[in-house]
């Protein structure tokens, strides 16, 4: 008898347990597909970096219970930053309802419901995302990831052969292997400086995490656009306007974190270029804050903080955000104070996780007025009560690139408004530098940079004030002592800037910027055929330099040698199609040279550029003359 | 091989329905090595899941598991406890993550109910028939997508280290991380 009792009590359990509900079951048609196709079918689909496909009935009821398992705790899909925090594209956060949803239906019973019901399922498109690209590239040899371990951080040089510089509207990488690529940063090495370390422990690439090339010396070409690569990212050319530029001489260099799956794999990824003509017309800027020289964190801290802060010279709109730190990163928030004291937030993680790092593209740009402070504050967890720290027991961490270092970053991609005649990234740039100094006073690169700003921006006594602190924390530096002697050009110092230069072409006879500005002097002196000279020997050392080909065109034009000037402007204009200078220079000498047909062409390349060019309209004209009499 | 013996483990949990002599009877069975007739220590049941990356991710600690202690006495078995799984896949599955250690689709759940797992990956490991240990391999995974870099405790590991030394042991039970395992219809 009391066996017979056991399914009794069970059965008026279940009844008394199940919510007494009339409403219709919720069925996979009707209210699942939607947010299966919504949140999970860009990466649950074959060939993309989830572990199975979510693009049918069969598909997710076979994993019904794992999906109410992982929506419920919040680890699908995949969303760090917090609701109400910022207004991101793209955001992949389903509401509470959306996951009771998913509950519902697996407790009755994974029905498939009506068929009418059934929304059209997303369309993909297979292979590269914008159709074939203009250029493709591929690391040159394949990286093996060992089966089992921890997860690894590898940066990959990839050589990019562009024989003119290129406009890129787009990128995309195909990592081969999505299922181990978690993400990817792709940065340009424009002086091609890390290829040095490549292989240096006997597999392609070298280990770490990088965020930036070099330290900031390229201010005035800055690296302005995120190149991130995540599973499941849909590839959104930039703005017509907002194409970045591409010189022939660059590296690509793939930061990816790979993470071992339980078998070797192979990671051969490759990487296509979308180009464009149009030059870019709008240029955004990356604002980094960081206090990295501030990350200091003793084992077992639970709670250690880093600020950063920068008030903004002007009005930007802000059009995207990267947060960044490594495996001890808990909360990362990042602020805008405007002038009126209100505060707008621009980001809110409450539980950091590295493996899910992401650029956020603002849904509109967020418009901040001059005067504006913006603000970041990351917290560490240092403590064994941290699953995800690198030691155990914890140890001492500093800043560093290794996993088992820290960063806090959070990185603003801005459009910088434009205030004045000046262009605004100098500006900026010029407050991201004071702000460096505050941070770091005995920072070489900052003083060098800042020099180079304010020269300019024609302040020259303080530039010239900036290198020689500089030189003084490293008197042997090319860097420091060209751009003083630079500086000195610019301001009309020429035996000044003539002694600094050859000091430092003393130093480093290969040191084409030094030259370049030692050339410069020269010809402000009105030693031509000096200038000529080291503008060959710049050539000699350097066969692809655009400058000293301008250069020569110029200098060998100013000294009647006409046959010699062509070749380079041709190659100048080969190179900067979109200099309309350049391209008037070449009309005029096609032009002396017989060639109408040819300057007529380089006359409308000029005015292809701007329109408005009158001396190029002129020229135009006398030339269409000129062969209408012919 | 092919010694398990679906039997010998139903009448466990059916045993309530049985008579105590049967019952007895059952027990006495079991304690004569019915489950090791070739004299194994043990029989460890590793539940898996050929599209769970958590338990694909344990492929080569398992498969050094089977390696280490197979020779010592130990029994190994791979269950796939996936309807709907043909066992042309699941070979490939287990080609594919380099293991060499015999498999069982368990379509009906026969093992999942026999062991009371819930998760891919998780371990039962049975001495002379009775459960010692069930839950995860190690505690690598804190919650699913919340891991450490390496794991502090390897419980697996342990167990089969005592197993082998021929010491005592009396049921443990951790929570193991991983993917649900789904429910039949």
């Amino acid at each position: 008898m009391m066996w017979t009792l056991i399914p009794v009590l069970a059965w008026l359990a279940a009844t008394a347990l199940a919510p007494q509900s009339t409403a219709a079951p919720v069925t996979f048609n009707r209210q699942i597909a939607p947010l299966i196709y919504q949140a999970c079918s860009s990466c649950h689909r074959p060939g993309e970096a989830a572990p199975f496909p979510l693009l049918n009935y069969e598909d997710v009821r076979k994993h019904a219970a794992q999906i109410v398992a992982v929506t419920r705790s919040r680890y699908m899909p995949p969303w760090l930053p917090e609701p109400g925090y910022g207004d991101f594209a793209g955001e992949r956060r389903l509401t509470d309802a959306q996951l009771q949803l998913f509950a519902d239906w697996l407790r009755d019973g994974c029905q498939e419901g009506n068929p009418t019901d059934l929304p059209p399922a997303p369309r993909y498109t297979p292979g590269w995302q914008l159709g074939p690209p203009d250029l493709v590239v591929q690391i040159p040899k394949p990286y093996r990831l060992v089966a089992s371990g921890t997860d690894v951080f590898r940066n990959f040089i990839v050589p990019v052969d562009v024989q003119e510089t290129k406009y890129v509207r787009a990128i995309e990488m195909r990592p081969g292997n999505k299922r181990i690529v978690h993400h990817a940063n792709i940065l340009i090495d424009r002086r091609r400086t890390l290829r040095s370390r490549d292989g240096e422990d006997g597999q392609p690439g070298f280990p770490g995490i990088l965020t930036t090339t070099e330290a900031r010396s390229d201010i005035f070409d800055p690296d302005s656009h995120f190149l991130f690569w995540k599973p499941g990212s849909i590839l959104e050319p930039e703005p017509q306007d907002m194409a970045w530029r591409l010189d022939p001489g660059s590296d690509l260099v793939l930061n990816m974190h790979l993470r071992p799956s339980g078998k070797e794999e192979v990671v051969q990824p490759d990487v296509g270029f979308y180009f464009t003509t149009r030059p870019p017309t709008r240029h955004p800027m990356l604002l980094q804050l960081e206090h990295d020289g501030a990350i200091d964190i003793k084992p077992g801290a639970v709670d250690f903080a880093v600020e950063d802060h920068l008030k903004l010279p002007l009005g930007v709109s802000v059009l995207a955000i990267y947060p960044h730190a490594h495996y001890l990163g808990k909360q990362m928030e990042a602020w805008a104070t405007l002038p009126d004291g209100t505060r707008r937030w621009l980001i809110k993680i409450p539980d950091w996780d590295i493996n899910w790092q992401a650029v956020y593209d603002y849904r509109a740009p967020v418009s901040l007025p001059k005067g504006t402070d913006i603000s970041m504050r990351i917290t560490y967890d240092n403590s064994d009560s941290n699953p995800r720290n690198p030691n155990h027991p914890p140890k001492h961490v500093r800043s560093g690139p290794r996993s088992e270092d820290e960063m806090g970053h959070v990185w603003l991609q801005v459009l910088p408004a434009k205030e004045t005649e000046e262009d605004p990234r100098v500006i900026l740039q010029e407050a991201a530098m004071r702000r460096r100094l505050e941070k770091y006073p005995d920072d070489f690169v900052a003083h060098c940079n800042l020099g180079q700003l304010l020269v300019t921006r024609k302040q020259y006594s303080e530039a010239l004030a900036y290198f020689h602190i500089a030189l003084r924390q490293n008197p042997e530096s090319v860097t420091a002592r060209t751009g003083l002697g630079a500086a000195y050009l610019a301001e009309g110092r020429y035996d000044d800037a003539l002694r600094e230069l050859k000091e430092a072409l003393r130093h480093d006879p290969d040191h084409v910027n030094a030259r370049l500005n030692l050339a410069r002097a020269l010809g402000e002196k009105g030693d031509l055929d000096g200038a000529v000279r080291e503008l060959e020997r710049v050539l000699k050392i350097r066969p692809d330099n655009t400058e000293a080909h301008i250069g020569l065109g110029l200098g060998y034009f100013s000294l009647h040698r006409y046959a010699e000037a062509l070749p380079h402007f041709q190659e100048a204009a080969r190179r900067r199609p979109e200099d309309a200078d350049i391209q008037t220079n070449l009309g005029l000498l096609l032009a002396m040279h017989g060639d109408l047909a040819g300057a007529i062409q380089a006359f409308q390349a000029a005015l292809k550029v701007n329109p408005q060019d009158k001396t190029a309209r002129g020229y135009l004209e006398r030339a269409q003359a000129m062969a209408g009499q012919h | 091989m092919g010694f398990i013996r679906a039997g010998s483990f139903k009448s466990y949990q059916e045993a309530g329905a049985l008579s105590m002599f049967t019952f007895l009877a059952f027990m006495m069975l079991w304690q004569s090595n019915l489950l090791s007739p070739h004299g194994e220590k043990a029989l460890v049941l590793l539940f898996i899941r050929s599209d769970c990356p958590v338990s694909n991710r344990y492929a080569p600690d398992l498969q050094r598991a089977y390696e280490r202690y197979s020779m010592k006495g130990v029994d190994f078995r791979l269950i796939y406890p996936e309807a709907g799984l043909s066992t042309t896949a699941m070979e490939e599955h287990r080609k594919e993550y380099g293991y060499s250690i015999p498999a069982v689709l368990d379509a009906d759940h026969h093992y999942v109910k026999e062991a009371g797992v819930r998760m891919t990956p998780e371990v039962a490991v049975f001495v002379r028939g009775r459960l010692v240990y069930r839950g995860r391999i190690d505690d690598r995974y804190v919650a699913i997508g919340k891991e450490r870099p390496s794991p502090l405790h390897h419980d697996l590991e342990e167990v089969l280290a005592a197993v082998a030394a021929g010491k005592p042991l009396s049921f443990r039970e951790t929570a193991a991380v991983g993917c649900v395992i789904e429910k039949l219809e």
